[in-house]
């Protein structure tokens, strides 16, 4: 298993490590409260590691999904076979990405026979995704995989993206070789000038040259432990990468549709917003759906669509709802971390959940800025999941945003 | 008045509780100053409950509770003098409602599965300053499950609706406050499940416009910052909340071609 660090100290070449003298009995001989305590640091430990401070976060990303469906996907160390477990949590990726990047693309492309195919172009919808994972389910594995075909034709895609976006391209490779028809370095380079971060999770075993292409991008490149440790890496690309500097900042215009809402005494509004029309996104399937008062205007040109985010096929403008930027600002205004403290004896409840604290819970968690006590739990839901301290929200003073 | 709004309250918790005997309550109330668990009371002490004969047990508790943690929240508001005006705190109690539903979920999850919900009872306007927290609690809300549901008395609450329709709740502006014990019986008593087969309020259509940062008010097109993702009314050079210069987009100016001619050797 290789390290991460640049030093590169593989596993057999540091020294033995004594996990057992990690666990020691307490007075009473029993080992129940120290595994507890050795729980509730693994769970802060993982939780703290994700803080990354303000950065620049690339909020608006362009992924390419490169599969490879080579021979090798058939070999059944993941169970049923790498090929199905790999398009299994891609579902589940498909969906937390749309989630957390709700103004983001995803393409999905994969690589046998020595070639490379498009499997979904370059969308913001979430639906087609999954469907089209589910249907490669079917798919033979067979041949060689080809990095640099994959990678040339992820890099096609990705050119004519605007510049204020990031680009990445995420390769879920089981190969331990590659067949390429011409000279990777001078993918490498060419990846290199167009700002493309490539990442590239091993299934196998660890590959120097991707090892290469990840490092030289700037992106990360990981070999998995077992199918576990599959989902983390996985679901750690998720998060938006930091910026590494390079990227241009511009404003994008978009478009909020949803406007005038009916008034509830029963007389409708505008016309054209709410008569039935058909929607651009159903146009040039068969069963083209025909839509109430229910869908969305594009404010620009007026055309009509079922659900949103979407980038209108007439004008070209990008229609999201306000939520859906919304959803991106808590990585604007992380939360510092709570400091630990022993138990204080005047606070008798977590603040956050109302629950008692008994003896056993050693530690306590106190936020800086209101400062409120919050046991680990609370601390790790906060952090999270909820994005906001209970206790800054309760105070006068600390509830107000810190932007305006 | 207030009393008659106290008393629905405690009517509608209590009818909560009778529903099922695994059904579980908890009350927060906030006001301008602070946010403060009624029910599950966590002050401690054991106070008497004068309960009347036949009367269930947990029901003069709740009343109980519920009095007296409100008496003590409204004299500490009028003690306090402190000239920080701020907005009502809701977002706060419901935060604190969600870490709440989060530990109860936690410490049941080996029995069985809870079916949580949010009601807001509320009668003052948004407040555009704790926008963050809301979103946050609602995205939080939508991830766990929780139906968040609102009445509202007085006035509209835009960011209150956009909270439900996310959530998939119920959003009730009542018309008049005398009547509000049967608003919440009528239309929030029913747990989600079950609202598809009664006849309820039609959804209120939600604007979801976006409000620009520089002048706060609703925009059908906004320019948006590529950083920071804040919202902008007109095209300018600087973005006001993260500083960066926006590059202009100016299409690219081709030099033009020079027309090769062919040399002819």
């Amino acid at each position: 298993m290789a390290d991460e660090d640049e030093t590169k100290e593989y596993r057999w070449e540091s020294g033995y490590e004594k996990t057992w003298e990690a666990i020691k009995e307490d007075d009473d001989g029993l080992l129940e409260s120290n595994v507890a305590d050795l729980v509730a640091r693994a769970k802060r430990k993982r939780a703290a590691l994700k803080d990354t401070g303000a950065i620049q976060l690339g909020m608006m990303r362009h992924l390419f999904v490169v599969v490879d469906a080579s021979a090798c996907m058939f070999l059944q160390d993941l169970k049923p076979t790498r090929f199905l477990c790999v398009l299994k949590l891609l579902e589940v990726f498909v969906h937390e990405f749309f989630d957390l990047n709700p103004i983001s693309q995803l393409g999905i492309l994969t690589t046998k026979m020595k070639r490379s195919e498009q499997i979904t172009v370059l969308a913001g919808n979430q639906k087609k995704h999954i469907e089209a994972l589910q249907q490669l389910k079917d798919l033979s594995c067979e041949g060689e995989p080809s990095l640099q075909n994959s990678l040339e034709r992820a890099m096609n895609g990705l050119k004519n993206m605007p510049a204020y976006s990031s680009r990445e391209i995420l390769v879920l490779f089981g190969s331990l070789t590659t067949c390429d028809p011409g000279d990777i370095q001078k993918t490498i380079k060419s990846l290199k000038d167009n700002n493309i971060r490539v990442s590239i999770i091993g299934l196998a075993a660890e590959v120097r040259i991707c090892q290469e292409i990840a490092k030289k991008t700037g992106g990360t490149y990981n070999v998995l432990i077992d199918d576990h440790h599959l989902k983390e890496l996985i679901l750690n690309q998720v998060q938006p990468p930091a910026v590494a500097g390079s990227m241009e900042a511009s404003l994008v215009k978009m478009g909020f549709p949803g406007g005038s809402p009916i008034v509830n005494d029963g007389t409708s509004d505008s016309s054209a917003d709410h008569a039935p029309a058909y929607c651009l996104c159903h146009i040039e399937s068969e069963t083209s759906s025909l839509m109430g008062p229910n869908g969305y205007n594009c404010p620009q040109c007026g055309s009509r669509y079922c659900e949103l985010p979407v980038e209108c096929k007439q004008c070209g403008l990008t229609l999201v709802s306000a939520p859906h930027l919304a959803r991106s600002y808590h990585h604007l205004f992380p939360i510092k971390p709570f400091i630990e403290r022993a138990q204080v004896r005047e606070t008798t409840h977590c603040f956050a959940c109302a629950k008692l604290f008994v003896e056993a819970e050693t530690n306590v968690y106190e936020c800086e800025n209101c400062n409120q006590i919050v046991c680990l739990d609370c601390d790790l839901f906060i952090r999270e999941t909820l994005h906001t301290c209970p206790g800054c929200a309760s105070d006068p003073v600390t509830a107000q945003m810190k932007t305006n | 008045m207030m009393n008659r709004i106290f008393d629905s309250l405690i009517a509608f918790g209590n009818a909560h509780l009778m529903q099922a005997s695994h059904n579980k309550l908890a009350i927060i109330a906030c006001n301008s100053k602070s946010t403060k668990f009624l029910y599950p009371s966590m002050d401690g002490t054991s106070r008497s409950y004068h309960n009347r004969p036949g009367q269930y047990d947990m029901f003069a508790k709740v009343d109980s509770d519920v009095r007296h943690g409100l008496g003590e929240l409204i004299l500490n508001d009028m003690t306090d003098n402190d000239s920080t005006k701020s907005d009502s705190l809701l977002g706060g109690a419901m935060a604190r409602a969600l870490s709440y539903i989060h530990r109860v979920q936690r410490e049941l999850s080996l029995s069985h599965q809870l079916k949580p919900r949010v009601l807001v009872v509320s009668g003052s306007c948004d407040s555009a300053l704790q926008y963050m927290t809301f979103m946050n609690v609602f995205f939080t809300a939508q991830k766990e499950n929780v139906v968040i549901d609102c009445c509202m008395m007085d006035t509209d609450s835009g960011l209150l609706q956009q909270g439900c329709d996310i959530t998939g709740g119920q959003y009730l502006h009542i018309p008049s406050v005398a009547g509000l014990l049967e608003y919440l019986l009528w239309v929030f008593l029913p747990s989600p499940s079950c609202r598809s087969k009664i006849v309820l309020p039609p959804p209120t259509k939600v604007d979801y416009r976006a409000a620009c940062f520089c002048h706060h008010k609703l925009v059908d097109i906004g320019w948006v910052c590529s950083v920071c993702l804040s919202i902008f009314c007109k095209f300018s050079i600087m973005c006001t909340t993260c500083n960066t210069e926006f590059k202009l987009n100016r299409p690219a100016i081709v030099p033009a071609k020079s027309k090769k001619r062919a040399r002819i050797e």
